[in-house]
Parts: structure tokens; sequence; C-alpha cells
């Protein structure tokens, strides 16, 4: 790690632009129009996890349920009871997944080292100072 | 007319997730054999084995082509594991590493013509998010002792609301492993479904005579080739960033 930083810290003599031009070349070699269709690739799986994950949350609260009812002999009550609960449950798993995205998403925002500051935000010019 | 009959006989897309035996004219029938399933998990980890053991063997200043691709898997993954999990997750840094390349070489592995997909089977991949869901847990009860059942109790909620929350805290941390092991296998087994329905396709229109038109579905599933290729990589890293979520929330517990 430490060798590393040292040789791409300032002053550096023949490697010191050499992070520049990994940069350059990384970022011609991975165009916008590829990273959005990895975005959109990415939007479309949490789509898929969320519901997913909804989905299930009822049904192991359904499934749990119609175990407690199958033991007491109350058949509609707890079924009802635990699925409105597992309900509850996979909204609050899709509502991580989401939250989890946001802190992504956040940290996304600190500039990547793979692409250059000005063709990251084409409109921003203010404000992007980290 | 007569092409419509044999319709049939182009459309099999679930028959390539068979698990077929490898000897004795592909029937399973006891327990324990070999079965192609077997056989591609062995080819997966000697692929595996062979770009990370020998790739790495000699230690060189400037990697070779195998030695690089090995040393950028596991400094991506190595990575995921400090910015997701956290600085105190790098002792399990080797678990993740593993699951990471067995999701992700069986995916690829499977996209090769005539193999068979791993993962594409839920029977694999609720093992592996079992294995994550009990060592999850094993890990949280070892670090927090009986402190880790706290995580269930949610302390900041009102007294009467609290073991209804529990309740719901627990069954969502059931809805882990199951998401976790249903997203992986269903996509896999979708898309390679997917797949050989435009390959019947295209055999379909070329059996009733209308020669050009099969470039259609052939183009589509060149498409879908690069899209699964995409999910394959994808659905390898979700799985492992999430392992790595869960590992969070074991070791911090919040």
């Amino acid at each position: 790690m430490d060798d590393r930083e040292r040789s791409t810290g300032p002053g550096g003599g023949a490697t010191g632009d050499l992070a520049k031009r990994i940069a350059a070349a990384r970022h011609a070699a991975n165009p916008p129009s590829r990273r959005r269709m990895v975005g959109s690739m990415r939007g479309w799986e949490l789509a898929f996890r969320m519901v997913l994950e909804l989905l299930v949350g009822i049904a192991i609260g359904g499934f749990l349920g119609f175990a407690v009812d199958w033991l007491l002999g109350s058949l509609p009550a707890f079924t009802l009871i635990f699925g409105l609960l597992g309900f509850a449950a996979g909204v609050r798993v899709m509502l991580r997944s989401a939250e989890e995205l946001n802190r992504r998403s956040d940290a996304g925002d600190r500039p990547d080292p793979s692409t250059p500051p000005d063709a990251r935000r084409p409109g921003a010019s203010s404000g992007d100072g980290g | 007319m007569a092409a419509g009959g044999d319709a049939g006989s182009f459309f099999h897309p679930m028959d390539q997730f068979v698990v077929k035996s490898l000897f004795g004219g592909g029937e399973v029938t006891s327990p324990i054999s070999l079965t192609n399933s077997t056989l591609w998990t062995a080819i997966v980890i000697v692929v595996i084995a062979l770009i990370t053991i020998t790739g790495t063997r000699q230690r060189a200043l400037v990697p070779t082509r195998t030695q690089s691709v090995a040393e950028m898997m596991y400094i991506f993954v190595r990575q995921m594991v400090e910015d997701v999990a956290g600085e105190g997750a790098i002792k399990y840094f080797p678990y993740i590493f593993t699951l990471f390349m067995f999701v992700l070489f069986a995916n690829l592995l499977g996209m090769v013509p005539m193999s068979f997909t791993v993962t594409s089977h839920i029977a694999v991949t609720v093992f592996l998010a079992l294995s994550v869901f009990v060592t999850v847990t094993i890990i949280g009860f070892i670090k927090h002792g009986l402190h880790f059942l706290e995580f269930f109790w949610p302390k900041d909620a009102p007294g009467w609301l609290r073991p209804i929350l529990a309740i719901i805290e627990v069954i969502s941390y059931m809805v882990r492993p199951v998401s976790h092991s249903i997203r992986l296998g269903a996509n896999m087994m979708a898309g390679h479904a997917v797949l050989k329905v435009f390959a019947g396709l295209v055999a379909l229109t070329l059996a009733g005579g209308l020669g050009p038109v099969a470039v259609l579905p052939l183009a589509a599933m060149v498409g879908i080739t690069a899209f699964e290729i995409l999910v394959a990589v994808i659905q390898a890293y979700i799985f492992a960033v999430l392992t790595c979520v869960y590992l969070h929330d074991a070791l911090h517990m919040h």
C-alpha cells in the first residue's frame, strides 16, 4: 500500500503523471455510454431485488403464521397477522436496499480516479469542490 | 404446416437444466452419482485454481496476463470487502473471495455452449446463501454473544410496539437468504431459458422455409448473449456485495 502511494505521489519523477495517464487511458477504454448501460442494468437489478424481497417477506410471514395456525388450529387468524407482518418486513428490507443504494451513490460522488473530473459532470461548474 | 407439427421438437428451453448422470444412460439413480452438475462444478474449481494458483506462481513484478487477471480480481474483491464490510472484515476476505470466484466462474462457464450452469439450480444457490446466513449469524453471536439478539430488538421504539417490530425484524432477517439465493438462481435460469427460446426460433424459422427472416432472432441472440455475460458478472458481484453487507451487520450490528 505504502509503496503504491509513494510511487504515485507528487514529484514522483518518471511516474509523476502516470496516474493521470492511466486515468485517461481507462476513460478512453470505458466510454460513458457503456457506463450508462451498466448503470441501467443496476437499476433493473435493484427493481428485481426489491420486488423479490417484498414477495419473500410476505411468503415467509404467511408461512410462519400458517405454521402457528396449524399448531393451534386457528386457521385464518395468524396466517393473516403474520402475512401482514411479513409484508412490513418485506417493505423494511426493501427500504434498506434503497438506503444502501443512496449510501453508495453518495460515496460515488467523490472524484473517481478513473474519470477525468471535467468529463464526469458536463453541467456542473460549481459545488463540485470535493 | 408440416413444420408446425415439428415445432415442439425445437422448443426445449428447460432441457439444459436437467441433471443427468454421466454414466449409465443418464438416469440419476443413486443420491451419490457423478452428474453433469458435478462435472461442471469440478471444472469451475479447476479453472479458478488454474488462474489463481498457477497464474500467481511466479509472483513476477511485471505480471503475466494470467497473473494480472488473478491480481485484479483479488484487488477488486478486497477493495469491496473493505468498503462495504469495513476494516474489521478483512479476516473474512478469503471466504468472500472464494464465494465471488465460484459464482463468477460458474456463471461465466455456463455461457459456454453445451455447458451446464451450476448456479442456475436453486439447490446450489440455496446452499451458498444458507452457508452465508449461518456463517454470518455465528460470527454475530461469537462477536457479540447474546447481545447479538439486540439486533432484532428495536430499542428506540415505543414499548408496546417493540415485540411486533421484533417479529418484523426476525422475518426480514430470514428474507435475506431466500432472496439472496432466488435472485442468483432465477437470473441465471431465466437468461439461459430466453437464450434457448430464441435459438429455437432460429431453427423454427429455418425449418419453416423463411431463411432470411432467421437473421432477426439470431441478432436478438447475439444481444442477449452479451447481456447474459453482463448479468453473469453483475450477479456474482451482487452476491459478494450482499455477503459483505450481511457481514457488516453482524460485525457492527446496525
